[in-house]
């Protein structure tokens, strides 16, 4: 068997200083071995990140506000001064009478996602988490940290039945 | 003299075979027989942690083998543990105190390494282990609460996701990952259980062999005189730094290990008294149209709680998030080298800031 540079290196053969020159003198052929290697590494990892972080990412929900016409009930069981969360397919709706009328709103908090509920005797729509404060008549917020009013839901009442409008 | 077969002499042809095969007595020494510091003061908060993490382990490991993590079962499963299965209440009960004492315990020991300053060059790296391990115990926290599925578990996920949510650039992404889908749902309470039973204690175990690796490179701080720039680190009383008097040491094993032993042990009492007189609660079951009143967060994200409800939702969600960020980089930031309390009093005065406001939000937080 042919002793290669490195026996000779550690054998101290003259010729070794030679070979080891060479490959110190060749960058080119070094360059090339380091970036193949780098890209190696770099893929190896890719590849095996692609998928986990594939595979992490949820798939697009079908799941949402429900279209069409929901019914809330009839204005006997919400008289003025009341109000109820519904769910609007996935999503909760707060729908209150008020002296201005029948008015519907996301029930989401705009702060940090609570389910607000109407209190009768604050005359207000108040989010249990954090004390943010809505308008029941248009859904301002009247006082606490929610940054933005809440969002309103098209509300229609035919005869005495109440339907949410969505889609 | 002994004849060859008295158990005396099996026991030590027992640990000699082991011993050739495994070099166990080497490891054992080169563990144990060092030596530290005589005026070391831990207060075994550390080793109390670490104590309550191996609780951790035992009793989580016991629940997961009736707990079902599914919206439909979980909270009934939850149910049955406690008012079913045998010892059921006791070992979750364990569960639910050892984790609260774990934050405290934690938190007493990030603030004695504060205050004796041993987050100090060369110990940069220890301390920063520990901010991972506060991180990943929090994580624990966060993810253990959605379990049992009850009203709080599941109200205090969709504020503590929305948080996440409201983090710049990141937080949408961040959000969708943590919920696995726009709302708290099955895929949520799947993400969290897993994050909980396996992602999180291996995370936790690497963190804590690198912490206790490097506290074991370099022993223990000495709270009275900071460790010299560019000489050797050593733990032996030879090496008289020039100016100073010799270090004064003593050995860890026994006499350190004893009292740590002593400390655990009376945590394992505390945990069964409290288990028993004060047994983990359970609310209603989680309903996603109805936010129940007055709801509340664990105790140690009360201060996060109420300061979202009194400064700007960014400003609420981005200082814990700078909190930490500071504190992590906090060696790096105090370049006082000095060591001792009493000369550091602008060090110490923010920390008490810091400690007060916190304590201060917190109090608030519990009875606004």
């Amino acid at each position: 068997m042919q002793p290669t540079s490195v026996d000779r290196a550690t054998s101290g053969d003259p010729a070794t200083t030679e070979d080891l020159s060479r490959g110190i003198a060749s960058p080119g052929r070094r360059r090339f071995l380091r970036a193949a290697l780098s890209f190696s590494v770099v893929s190896t990892i890719a590849m095996i990140l692609t998928p986990i972080v594939g595979f992490l990412i949820p798939p697009k929900s079908s799941g949402g506000a429900g279209v069409g016409r929901i019914p809330v009930g009839t204005t006997a069981d919400l008289p003025v001064g009341n109000g109820t969360v519904v769910a609007m397919g996935s999503k909760p709706v707060i729908v209150v009478n008020t002296t201005a009328g029948i008015k519907a709103y996301s029930a989401v908090c705009t702060h940090l996602g609570c389910i607000v509920a109407f209190d009768p005797t604050a005359d207000a729509i108040i989010c249990p988490c954090h004390d943010g404060r809505f308008s029941p008549t248009n859904g301002s917020v009247i006082s606490g940290p929610p940054p933005q009013p809440l969002p309103p839901i098209a509300v229609a009442v035919e005869k005495d039945q109440i339907f949410l409008v969505s889609g | 003299m002994a004849s060859p077969d008295t158990p005396i002499d099996s026991g030590h042809r027992l640990s000699d075979w082991f011993d050739e095969r495994l070099g166990a007595r080497d490891l054992f020494a080169a563990l144990v027989h060092v030596r530290i510091p005589a005026n070391a003061r831990t207060f075994y908060f550390g080793g109390v942690t670490l104590f309550l993490f191996g609780v951790q382990v035992v009793t989580g490991t016991l629940l997961v083998l009736y707990y079902k993590p599914t919206p439909d079962a979980a909270f009934d499963s939850v149910k049955y543990i406690t008012s079913v299965v045998e010892f059921g209440w006791l070992i979750r009960s364990v569960h639910h105190w050892a984790a609260n004492l774990m934050i405290v315990f934690l938190v007493l020991h990030l603030a004695r390494v504060f205050i004796q300053a041993a987050y100090k060059y060369p110990r940069e790296l220890i301390w920063l282990m520990g901010i991972g391990l506060l991180a990943v115990t929090i994580g624990f926290g966060f993810t253990g609460y959605l379990l049992p599925w009850d009203q709080r578990a599941y109200w205090a996920t969709v504020v503590g996701t929305e948080i996440a949510g409201g983090v710049p650039v990141v937080g949408p992404a961040l959000l969708d990952l943590l919920r696995g889908g726009a709302d708290v749902t099955d895929a949520t309470l799947g993400r969290f259980f897993g994050m909980h039973v396996l992602v999180l204690p291996l995370l936790l175990g690497a963190f804590l062999v690198a912490h206790l690796t490097i506290v074991h490179q370099l022993g223990l701080a000495n709270p009275r005189r900071p460790t010299p720039r560019k000489q050797a680190v050593t733990r032996t009383p030879t090496v008289v730094v020039p100016g100073t008097t010799p270090e004064r040491l003593k050995p860890f094993f026994p006499n350190y290990v004893l009292d740590e032993a002593i400390a655990w042990a009376a945590m394992l009492a505390l945990l069964v008294v409290l288990a028993s007189m004060l047994p983990a609660g359970l609310e209603a079951k989680a309903n996603p149209i109805e936010t129940p009143a007055h709801v509340k967060p664990e105790w140690y994200f009360l201060a996060a709680y109420q300061l979202l409800k009194i400064v700007p939702r960014d400003v609420g969600i981005m200082a814990p998030i700078v909190g930490i960020a500071i504190l992590g980089l906090l060696p790096f930031l105090d370049r006082n080298p000095e060591v001792r309390a009493r000369k550091r009093p602008l060090a110490l005065l923010l920390g008490l800031v810091v400690a007060v406001s916190v304590a201060g939000l917190s109090v608030w937080g519990y009875y606004s």
